[in-house]
C-alpha cells in the first residue's frame, strides 16, 4: 500500500455561480491522518470548497479523489458510505429529537435503513452515549437538540459527524459562536483524535488553526494561494496582505 | 385529419391556451411570491363563473359580469389574506393545508346558493356567432379567448417590468423577505398579490364559462389543469405559465381528438417527462419552501 | 402501574371491537351502528397509511385516494371479471395493484419535497381519477363497478354484513399493529430522521429518495387494501374512489385527529365520518363544516386532536 499517495486529492476544481467564480482551478493533496486547514476571508469559497467535496454541488470542472477513487460524480449519501463525515457550520440536527437519537441515527446508517422490528440494539445505544460523553455531553443524552445551548449545538454537530466511524473529516467553523473555553475544549478534542482520521478543518480563529493544523491552505477568491505548513503560511507575504490584514516586513 | 379540421383544432387548442394561461397566471404568481400554491383556485375560478351567472341575470350584460366577477373575488381574497394565510406567514406547508379547507368552504357554498344542477352560460351578443375562416365556420368567441389571453399576457408582462409594483412584485418573487427588509410593506403586498391571483382565476371562470359551462366538479378540473401548467412550464415564473399553457392547450385539445379516453394520459405522459429532466419545469425556479 | 393496564385493556378493547355486531344486537340501531363502524375502520385503514407519509416521513401527499381507488378497483375486477372469490387472492391483488401504481408515481415524485410534492401527487392522482373515468371497459367509467360480491375466506361466506363487519375489524386491528411496529422499528426512526433533517440524512449516507420511495410504495399498498375492504363493504366501486375528494378526506382525517400519533388517524376518521354521516342528515352542509374544521385546525390545533388531548394531558398533571 502506498503510503505516500495522498488520501484527498482535489484537482482543479472549478464552481461558477451565474458570473461568479467561488472556486477558481483549486488544487491540493490531503495526506492520510493529515490536519489540513482551509482559511481565508469571507467568500473565500471555503463552504463552496466543502459542498463540491461533500457533493452537495457539482463541480462545473475538476476532479475530487479519495484514496484513489474519483468521487466527483457521486452523490452525498455515497460519499458519506464511503467514509467521508461533514460537520456543518450552521448546525443541520434533528431538532426535536433527542441528542443520543441524533448520534443514533448516524450510527445505524451503517446497518442500512431497512430493518423493521427492533428497538435500537443496546451496543448502538451505548456507542452513542459513550460518544456524547466524549465531547461533554455527559447527562445531556436525553434533552432534544433544540433545547440545548449553542455550544453544546456544537459538541453534538461533532459527535454525530464521528458517530459514523468516517474515514475523513470535514469540520466547517468548529468553534463557531463558542465561548473560549468551549473553543478551548473543543479543541482539544478534535486534536486528540485518531490519526487514523484525515481531518480538514475551515477556521477563521488563528490560534484554533495553528493548535491543530499539520499544513495549510489558503483560499482567496476562489483560487488557492498558498499551501504550506502552519509557520510557512504564517509568513507568507501575499497572505498577510490579503488575509492576516498585516504587512510584514522583512 | 383533414386541413380544415386540423385547423379548426388548433384554433380550439389555441384558444384552451389562452384560458389556460389567464388561469394558471395567478396560481404561479401567488406562488413565486409568497411560496403558497392556493389549492382554493380553482374554487375561485368557479366562483368567479357563479357570480358572472348571477350578474348576467341581473344586469342582462356579461361585459359587466367581466368586470364585477374579477372584482369580487379581488375583494375576497383581500380579505382572505390577512385573515387567515396571515397569521400562517412563512409556515408554507399549513398556508397550503388551509387554502384546501377555504376551497372546500367555497365549493359547498356554492352549491348552496347556486344548487348542483349544470348550468350555461351565453356568450355575449356580438360575440356568440361564427365566421367563415378557411372552408370552415369558426365561433367568434373563441377568437375572442385568444385574443384576450395576449392581450392579457401583454398588459401583465407591462406591469411585470415596467412599473414599480411590477418591480416590487419581481422583487418579492426573488426574496420577499429582503424585500420587506428594505421598507417595502410586504403584508400590503402580499394582500394585493393574492388578490391579484383570486381575480384573475374568477376572470378565467367568466371567460371559460360560455365555453365550458358550470358544473360540480369545475374547480377540480381547473385546478389540475392549472398545476400541470405551472408544473410544466416552471412554477413562479410569469414566463413558465405562457410556456406551459402554450404547450398544454394545444396537446390537450389533440389528445383529446386523437386519443379520445387517454388524452389525460398524453398529459400523464408530458408531465412526466419533463419532471424527469427537469424538476422544476421548464423554466421555473423552484426555492424549497417547507 | 399503568403499564401493567395496557395490554390487557388493549386485548378487551380489541375484542369487543371485532365482536362488535354480536354484543349489540339487541340495540334498535345495531346494523346501522355497525356499518358507521365498519366505515370509519375503513377509512382508518387509509388514514393510518397517509399518516405513514404525512405524519412519520414528512411527505405531505394529496393523491393517496390513487392507491385507494387502485386497490378497490383490483378487488371489484378480480371478484367481478376474472372470477377470483377468495379473500386472500383478491386482497393480495389489491394491494399488488396499489402498489405497482405507487411505484410509478413514487418514482416520478419522490425526489421532490413539501408543497411541490404536494402539488405533484395531486397532478398524478387527477390523472389516474381521468383515466378510471374514462377507461370505461375495466372501470365501468362514470357508472363505476355495482353489484361487487363479497369474497370467501376458504368455506366461510363473507356475504352476512356481521362477517363482513368482523373482517374489516380484524384487518383493522392488523394495520395498527403493523404501523405501530414500523413506527418504533430503526425503519420508523429513518422516516422522522428524514421528515426532520433529510440534508444531514443524506450526508449520514441514507439514499433518502430510495426510502421515501419504499415509504410511499408500504402507504400505498395499505391503501390498497383499505380500497379494497370498501368495495367489498359497499359492494361499489366509482372514479370518485380515486379523486382528489377522497384524498382531501383522508388527510383532514390525519390533521384533524393528530398527525404523526396512531390514534390520531383513527379518531380522525371517526369525526370526519360523523359529521358526514350523522350530522350532515340534520345540517346538510357537510363539506362546509369539515372546511372550517380545517381551517380551524390549521390555524389553531396543528397538532389535531390527539395534540389537544396531550396538551390538556400534560397541563392536569402539572
Amino acid at each position: 500500500m502506498g503510503s505516500d499517495a495522498p488520501l484527498i486529492e482535489v484537482h482543479e476544481l472549478s464552481r461558477s455561480f451565474g458570473g461568479i467564480r467561488a472556486l477558481d482551478s483549486v488544487s491540493f493533496a490531503v495526506q492520510s491522518g493529515e490536519r489540513r486547514a482551509v482559511i481565508g476571508p469571507n467568500g473565500a469559497g471555503k463552504t463552496t470548497l466543502f459542498n463540491v467535496l461533500t457533493g452537495e454541488i457539482a463541480p462545473s470542472g475538476g476532479s475530487v479523489r479519495v484514496a484513489g477513487d474519483d468521487i466527483t460524480r457521486l452523490r452525498p449519501w455515497q460519499r458519506a458510505r464511503r467514509g467521508i463525515a461533514r460537520m456543518y457550520q450552521r448546525n443541520e440536527l434533528f431538532a426535536p429529537l433527542a441528542a443520543r437519537e441524533n448520534v443514533a441515527l448516524a450510527v445505524s446508517a451503517r446497518a442500512g435503513p431497512y430493518r423493521f422490528v427492533g428497538a435500537p440494539s443496546p451496543a448502538e445505544s451505548a456507542f452513542a452515549d459513550e460518544l456524547l460523553t466524549r465531547v461533554g455531553l455527559a447527562g445531556r443524552e436525553g434533552v432534544p437538540a433544540r433545547a440545548l445551548s449553542h455550544g453544546e449545538r456544537r459538541q453534538l454537530e461533532l459527535a454525530v459527524a464521528l458517530a459514523q466511524n468516517p474515514r475523513v473529516l470535514l469540520l466547517d467553523e468548529p468553534t463557531a459562536g463558542m465561548s473560549p473555553a468551549e473553543t478551548a475544549r473543543i479543541t482539544e478534542l478534535i486534536a486528540g483524535l485518531d490519526r487514523t482520521l484525515t481531518i480538514v478543518i475551515v477556521e477563521h480563529d488563528m490560534d484554533v488553526v495553528f493548535r491543530l493544523a499539520d499544513r495549510v491552505s489558503v483560499l482567496h477568491e476562489g483560487r488557492v494561494i498558498a499551501d504550506g505548513t502552519a509557520a510557512d503560511v504564517r509568513g507568507d507575504t501575499r497572505v498577510n496582505e490579503v488575509y492576516l490584514g498585516k504587512v510584514v516586513v522583512r | 385529419m383533414s386541413a380544415e379540421l386540423l385547423f379548426q383544432q388548433a384554433l380550439n387548442g389555441l384558444s384552451f391556451g389562452a384560458l389556460l394561461f389567464i388561469l394558471a397566471a395567478g396560481l404561479s404568481l401567488v406562488f413565486g411570491m409568497m411560496d403558497v400554491v392556493n389549492l382554493a383556485h380553482g374554487a375561485f375560478y368557479m366562483l368567479g363563473a357563479y357570480l358572472a351567472l348571477s350578474v348576467v341575470q341581473l344586469t342582462g350584460s356579461f361585459w359587466v359580469a367581466m368586470l364585477a366577477a374579477p372584482l369580487a373575488l379581488g375583494l375576497l381574497g383581500l380579505i382572505l389574506e390577512p385573515l387567515l394565510l396571515r397569521r400562517l406567514r412563512g409556515r408554507h406547508l399549513d398556508q397550503v393545508l388551509l387554502t384546501i379547507g377555504v376551497s372546500l368552504i367555497v365549493v359547498d357554498q356554492i352549491g348552496v346558493v347556486w344548487g348542483r344542477e349544470v348550468r350555461s352560460l351565453a356568450a355575449p351578443a356580438g360575440l356568440d356567432g361564427s365566421v367563415a375562416l378557411f372552408g370552415g365556420d369558426y365561433p367568434v368567441y373563441r377568437l375572442f379567448v385568444i385574443g384576450l389571453g395576449i392581450a392579457l399576457a401583454a398588459v401583465v408582462t407591462l406591469v411585470y417590468r415596467r412599473t414599480a409594483l411590477g418591480m416590487h412584485i419581481r422583487a418579492g418573487v426573488e426574496d420577499a423577505q429582503m424585500l420587506g427588509a428594505l421598507g417595502v410593506d410586504i403584508d400590503r403586498l402580499f394582500a394585493l398579490t393574492f388578490a391579484a391571483g383570486a381575480a384573475l382565476a374568477g376572470l378565467a371562470g367568466v371567460v371559460a364559462a360560455p365555453v365550458f359551462g358550470l358544473q360540480p366538479g369545475m374547480d377540480v378540473d381547473a385546478l389540475l389543469y392549472s398545476l400541470v401548467v405551472v408544473v410544466v412550464g416552471g412554477l413562479g415564473t410569469l414566463g413558465g405559465a405562457v410556456v406551459g399553457s402554450v404547450l398544454i392547450g394545444p396537446a390537450d385539445t389533440f389528445g383529446k381528438v386523437l386519443f379520445q379516453e387517454f388524452a389525460l394520459a398524453v398529459i400523464f405522459a408530458i408531465v412526466a417527462l419533463v419532471l424527469l429532466l427537469r424538476p422544476t419545469g421548464l423554466l421555473g425556479r423552484i426555492r424549497i419552501a417547507r | 402501574m399503568r403499564r401493567v393496564f395496557i395490554w390487557p385493556a388493549a386485548a378487551i378493547g380489541a375484542a369487543a371491537l371485532v365482536t362488535f355486531p354480536y354484543w349489540t344486537a339487541e340495540w334498535e340501531s345495531s346494523r346501522f351502528a355497525t356499518t358507521v363502524l365498519r366505515d370509519i375502520l375503513v377509512f382508518a385503514i387509509f388514514a393510518l397509511s397517509l399518516d405513514l407519509l404525512v405524519g412519520r416521513a414528512g411527505m405531505p401527499s394529496l393523491g393517496h385516494a390513487a392507491f385507494f381507488g387502485a386497490g378497490a378497483y383490483a378487488a371489484g375486477v378480480a371478484t367481478q371479471r376474472l372470477g377470483t372469490d377468495q379473500l386472500p387472492l383478491t386482497l393480495g391483488a389489491a394491494a399488488l395493484v396499489a402498489a405497482a401504481l405507487a411505484l410509478l408515481i413514487g418514482t416520478l415524485v419522490v425526489r421532490s419535497e413539501g408543497i411541490f410534492f404536494l402539488m405533484l401527487t395531486l397532478a398524478f392522482a387527477q390523472i389516474v381519477f381521468a383515466i378510471a373515468f374514462q377507461w370505461t371497459s375495466v372501470t365501468g367509467g362514470s357508472n363505476g363497478l355495482a353489484g361487487i360480491a363479497r369474497p370467501f375466506l376458504g368455506g366461510i361466506d363473507l356475504n352476512p354484513p356481521d362477517r363482513m363487519y368482523v373482517l374489516v375489524s380484524a384487518t383493522f386491528l392488523a394495520v395498527v399493529l403493523l404501523v405501530r411496529a414500523v413506527a418504533g422499528s430503526p425503519y420508523g426512526r429513518v422516516l422522522v430522521g428524514i421528515r426532520e433533517n433529510e440534508r444531514r440524512m443524506r450526508a449520514l449516507g441514507y439514499d433518502t429518495a430510495r426510502i421515501r420511495l419504499s415509504a410511499f410504495v408500504l402507504a400505498g399498498s395499505i391503501a390498497g387494501i383499505a380500497g379494497a375492504l370498501s368495495a367489498y363493504s359497499l359492494r361499489f366501486v366509482s372514479a370518485q374512489d380515486v379523486g382528489i375528494g377522497t384524498s382531501i378526506r383522508a388527510f383532514v382525517m390525519v390533521l384533524v385527529g393528530g398527525a404523526g400519533t396512531l390514534a390520531g388517524p383513527v379518531i380522525g376518521a371517526a369525526v370526519v365520518l360523523y359529521v358526514e354521516r350523522i350530522l350532515s342528515s340534520a345540517v346538510p352542509v357537510a363539506e362546509t363544516v369539515l372546511g372550517l374544521l380545517f381551517v380551524a385546525f390549521v390555524l389553531l390545533a396543528r397538532r389535531g386532536i390527539v395534540g389537544i388531548g396531550g396538551a390538556a394531558w400534560a397541563r392536569m398533571r402539572r
